[in-house]
């Protein structure tokens, strides 16, 4: 079982006999600091997505599928292409991808997680923290009175994170890939 | 008090059940019990109002017996919540867990059994209408005016049953689930507003002496704070300065703001009493006794300025049509100045930007402990009149063309 707050995009969940591929969380708090996560879904055997909300601490049961280690390879439109260590081939569907879409870039190294049902390749599962470079970001702001200045900026990929008001372009971040957050410059 | 035994028998299928847990006194059975009260009130909706602390809740119902575990009011069956449940849970076509409340798990089992009879008929089967529907299952959220809210309200939240519960998320924009207000709320207040003697007569109620018609009242309901301790020392002194040279009374209830200004007292807080005065300086602290629901309502249209908390005060200050500073409940990571954040810039649209910054920073020194804070009084005393005209505009404006409960009638019948 894991909480919604757990899961991320890739994930399988079993919702009323029924397994979900995660495409996209995002993550909010309520009052008295209860999380709410928002989650877009899709069906593994239907072609059909939905939006649903979760509190954070629900929980639900993830599917244990055949899972491979692989590294992205190349994309064929609307194709991702992951290789495992024996150099098979696996394609997944952009869409399947969800947020994880913004994070798959050429050349990348990191290993990622290739889930398969009934033999098809579903939903692609990256590492919990992924370092990216920042190309671009609006100089530090200045005014806000929150003490909690955060700013938008674009990296490889064309993804966007919300970051520190002290991140520049060039520098190269660390995110969490469950939540998009940025974490920490590198 | 009327039988409850006719509210339980009659209209099983179509009444409504609302599950508070209290954790903070007043806030989530104070907005659970204003809407359960309206909704019965305004939509003759059967309201069952679970709650699990009868005790709080009879500050602000003063004529509930805490030992009864079914009794009516205002229309309202008011169900003790033990747990395990004693009072059997019967479905009606709503259920409501309030602030994200975890129902009974006996309730859960019910609602899904029923859900999974449901399914298993034919829609054109002649059982169709024999096999009642599970009530729909709402999630009451906590008021917010960030921009997040108009995504998630109203979006299901697929149980591993099948059964979908929703989340209704209270706020600002047309797009949520809107904000309890009574329909003839903003008439009473006009109606009390306009003759100073319904105030003078609340405050001889309340056993406030003291208080002439143009003294400057501010209404005191907050978290403890030193910006409140500040605020008292400068008001203490503040003859000669702003306000005309008014005279200042705060009014202050026993409890968490009390504890910040207990060191100017020079008595120890176990000594004090409802309708006790402290006078100071410039300054006279009240201490207010308790009141319900109506007449705190009452006491916010009478004061000149409100300091509210957490959420359902900080909604009828609002309505109040006067200026106030919100202190919100403080969360981890600082995450309350970025609802609050989100509140001053909804509230500072239709502002002056001097004035809206001046209100904001207000609020965030209020908020932040900074006892900065009198310096930025000083300064939206200075500018009242426009921020008074500003706050009897702002209720229309943000109750749009629909308050919570009837866009939530309205929710439950389309889904």
């Amino acid at each position: 079982m894991k909480t919604a707050h757990e899961l991320r995009p890739g994930n399988v969940i079993m919702l009323d006999g029924s397994p979900w591929v995660v495409q996209k969380t995002e993550t909010t708090r309520s009052g008295r600091n209860a999380a709410i996560v928002k989650m877009k879904l899709k069906h593994v055997l239907q072609d059909s997505t939905t939006e649903t909300t979760f509190k954070g601490d629900d929980k639900m049961e993830d599917i244990i599928l055949e899972r491979l280690a692989c590294t992205y390879s190349y994309y064929a439109d609307p194709m991702y292409v992951f290789m495992d260590a024996e150099y098979n081939q696996y394609d997944v569907e952009a869409d399947n991808l969800g947020d994880a879409a913004a994070y798959i870039v050429d050349g990348m190294e990191e290993e990622c997680s290739v889930t398969f049902y009934e033999g098809k390749a579903i939903s692609v599962e990256l590492p919990v923290t992924i370092v990216r470079e920042v190309t671009y970001t609006e100089p530090a702001a200045r005014g806000d009175t929150s003490g909690k200045v955060m700013k938008p900026a674009t990296i490889t990929g064309g993804g966007t994170v919300t970051v520190a008001e002290f991140v520049k372009i060039g520098d190269m971040i660390e995110i969490d890939t469950r939540t998009n957050e940025f974490k920490k410059r590198v | 008090m009327t039988s409850l035994s006719d509210s339980f028998t009659q209209n099983q299928a179509t009444h409504w059940d609302i599950f508070c847990a209290v954790v903070d006194n007043y806030g989530d059975i104070g907005v659970t019990w204003r809407l359960a009260k309206q909704l019965a009130a305004e939509y003759q909706i059967d309201i069952n109002l679970w709650v699990d602390d009868l005790q709080s809740f009879s500050h602000i119902l003063p004529e509930l017996d805490c030992e009864l575990s079914k009794q009516r009011f205002f229309g309202v069956n008011i169900l003790q919540w033990n747990s395990p449940l004693d009072i059997p849970y019967i479905p009606g076509s709503l259920l409501i867990e309030a602030f994200a409340c975890e129902l009974p798990s006996s309730v859960i089992d019910i609602i899904e059994s029923q859900h999974k009879a449901h399914q298993t008929i034919e829609p054109n089967s002649s059982l169709a209408n024999n096999v009642s529907k599970p009530p729909v299952w709402i999630n009451l959220e906590y008021l917010s005016a960030e921009d997040w809210v108009d995504g998630c309200h109203g979006l299901p939240s697929m149980q591993a049953s099948g059964i979908k519960k929703y989340f209704y998320f209270p706020g600002f924009s047309h797009h949520s689930g809107g904000l309890i207000c009574e329909e003839n709320l903003f008439n009473q207040r006009d109606s009390w507003q306009s003759d100073d003697k319904n105030k003078l007569a609340l405050f001889k109620r309340l056993g406030l002496t003291g208080i002439d018609v143009n003294d400057y009242v501010i209404s005191v309901f907050s978290y403890e704070t030193d910006a409140l301790t500040a605020l008292c020392q400068y008001w203490i002194n503040a003859a000669q300065s702003e306000v005309n040279t008014q005279k200042i009374h705060a009014l202050i209830p026993m409890g968490k703001s009390l504890h910040s200004i207990i060191s100017l007292l020079g008595v120890s807080f176990d000594t004090i009493k409802a309708t006790q005065r402290f006078s100071m300086g410039n300054l006279t602290i009240h201490i207010l006794p308790m009141t319900d629901q109506t007449e705190f309502d009452r006491l916010l249209w009478s004061c000149d300025f409100n300091i509210v908390r957490g959420e359902d005060s900080f909604l009828r200050a609002q309505w109040a049509a006067k200026p106030f500073i919100w202190h919100i409940y403080p969360q981890e990571d600082d995450y309350h100045l970025v609802k609050l954040q989100a509140f001053v810039n909804i509230y500072s649209l239709k502002l002056e930007n001097d004035i809206a910054n001046i209100w904001s920073k207000t609020n965030f020194a209020f908020n932040q402990q900074d006892t900065n804070v009198v310096e930025h009084w000083q300064q939206l005393i200075s500018a009242q009149l426009p921020l008074q005209q500003h706050a009897k505009d702002w209720p229309v404006d943000a109750k749009k063309d629909a308050d919570l409960a009837s866009r939530l009638v309205e929710f439950v019948k389309t889904s």
